[in-house]
């Protein structure tokens, strides 16, 4: 009885805490005014608070099993897939926003991922269709799955192009790529299992899992958000000395003459 | 029934499969989270460009040479020089793209600078490292492919060389133009 209740004070706990720390993520992003950078993922954040709201009345009135708690469950986790998309793209677009070049080319290769890791989840949805759950969960959590693979893949993808261009981010911007990749690629682990094992035990594992995750993930977007833009460094162009100019200059001249 | 267990036992191997991938995953994100990206100087990134003979890169790809050595060495011979060539040209483009790389980061940095002119040199230093990472990477490949195949004719790194030589001048320019923005500093405060 004890372990019972131990349990389920923990799941509420891991449950409320992140849509809490939410609230103060929404209060950073008004304050610093980020919400004008950010217009996705501020969007995305009242509405994982709105949505908190409506799934937590409803599981007081009628308990996770009732079918009004389901549907909403659903419908409310389809559309934050679809918002979690918006903040993709709203972080992509920020990152390849000063460069000419890289708006059209970086984006064609973003494009080309996103096809290709759908391609993937398509196929998986085919091959693995999460036989063990019946009916609209299991649906849910194939369609999540796949949503997840295309998500964490195009987050890391960018990632990486990052580093590998050279490419630096903004501390929120980089928060928020970062957070919405661990929160992704979590959910397709969990998802995953979730679509094969639906033992009682399994699933409320999975949900500790998850919400635990979830937690995580607000951290961080909140501890990036805070971060204090740094100042440019404007010295850093200003220290080439005349004399290897020169050299350059020379070694160019040779070049241009052969 | 047996189809059923065997159903079953391959939703298994792919939940864990996906499992393992999202595993694998987070660890790259880990890091990236926790290795953080070198601050370069514009310095450093002089310096990684003039370490790199652009002539001698020049000569490892020419055309010409690999046609005189062609005609003239066994065809044995031949493949195993080639092979070296394309190797050495490999690593010249492999660190022509890691310089492009600490350039692409002064030029990215210098952007977020309140000198308007500081900050279009910026953009005009990333764009033209942007180009040249890229085109490091198609001349990997390129080479790559010529070190496990020295019998392929066809060329297109001397393009790289052409961004290369962009870039440097983009750099050059940038680099006196800062040397002019020095001096005028030093004369203001003197």
């Amino acid at each position: 009885m004890l372990s019972m209740n131990w349990h389920k004070l923990l799941a509420l706990f891991l449950w409320i805490s992140p849509h809490a720390l939410l609230g103060v993520l929404a209060v950073v992003l008004c304050k610093r005014r980020l919400y004008r950078e950010f217009p996705a993922f501020s969007a995305y954040v009242f509405y994982e608070i709105a949505e908190f709201i409506l799934l937590f009345t409803l599981y007081f009135v009628q308990g996770t099993g009732g079918k009004q708690y389901r549907y909403a469950f659903c419908a409310t986790l389809l559309l934050s897939i679809a918002l979690r998309f918006g903040v993709i793209d709203e972080v992509a677009k920020g990152l390849f926003r000063k460069s000419q070049f890289l708006k059209v080319a970086a984006r064609r290769w973003l494009l080309c991922i996103q096809g290709l890791l759908l391609m993937m989840a398509v196929l998986l949805a085919v091959s693995a269709p999460g036989g063990n759950s019946l009916g609209l969960a299991a649906g849910i959590f194939v369609v999540n799955r796949g949503a997840a693979l295309v998500q964490c893949g195009l987050l890391i993808a960018l990632l990486l192009s990052s580093r590998f261009l050279g490419l630096s981010w903004h501390p929120p911007a980089f928060g928020i790529a970062l957070g919405v990749a661990v929160l992704t690629t979590f959910d397709l682990a969990m998802f995953s299992l979730r679509a094969e094992f639906t033992s009682a035990t399994g699933k409320e594992i999975l949900n500790l899992l998850t919400t635990g995750t979830y937690l995580i993930c607000v951290l961080l977007w909140i501890g990036y958000l805070r971060v204090p833009e740094a100042e440019p460094d404007s010295s850093s162009l200003a220290v080439l000395p005349h004399d290897e100019v020169e050299t350059w200059n020379t070694e160019f001249q040779h070049l241009l003459r052969d | 029934m047996e189809h059923g267990v065997s159903t079953l036992a391959q939703g298994l191997v792919t939940a864990w499969s996906l499992v393992a991938v999202a595993f694998f995953a987070l660890g790259i994100l880990a890091y990236l989270a926790i290795r953080r990206t070198r601050r370069v100087s514009s310095e450093e990134a002089a310096q990684a460009f003039r370490s790199l003979d652009i002539e001698a890169f020049r000569n490892l790809v020419d055309s010409a040479e690999e046609a005189f050595l062609r005609d003239n060495l066994p065809p044995k011979k031949f493949r195993q020089i080639q092979r070296q060539r394309a190797r050495v040209a490999l690593m010249y483009a492999w660190e022509a793209g890691k310089a492009a790389t600490d350039l692409a980061r002064v030029g990215h940095a210098a952007q977020r600078s309140s000198d308007p002119e500081i900050a279009a040199s910026g953009v005009q230093v990333a764009e033209s490292a942007f180009r040249l990472r890229l085109q490091s990477m198609g001349a990997c490949l390129h080479l790559l492919t010529e070190v496990v195949f020295p019998n392929l004719q066809s060329r297109s790194v001397p393009h790289l060389v052409d961004q290369y030589k962009q870039t440097a001048e983009t750099l050059f320019r940038l680099a006196r133009f800062s040397a002019g923005e020095r001096s005028l500093v030093r004369s203001k405060s003197g």
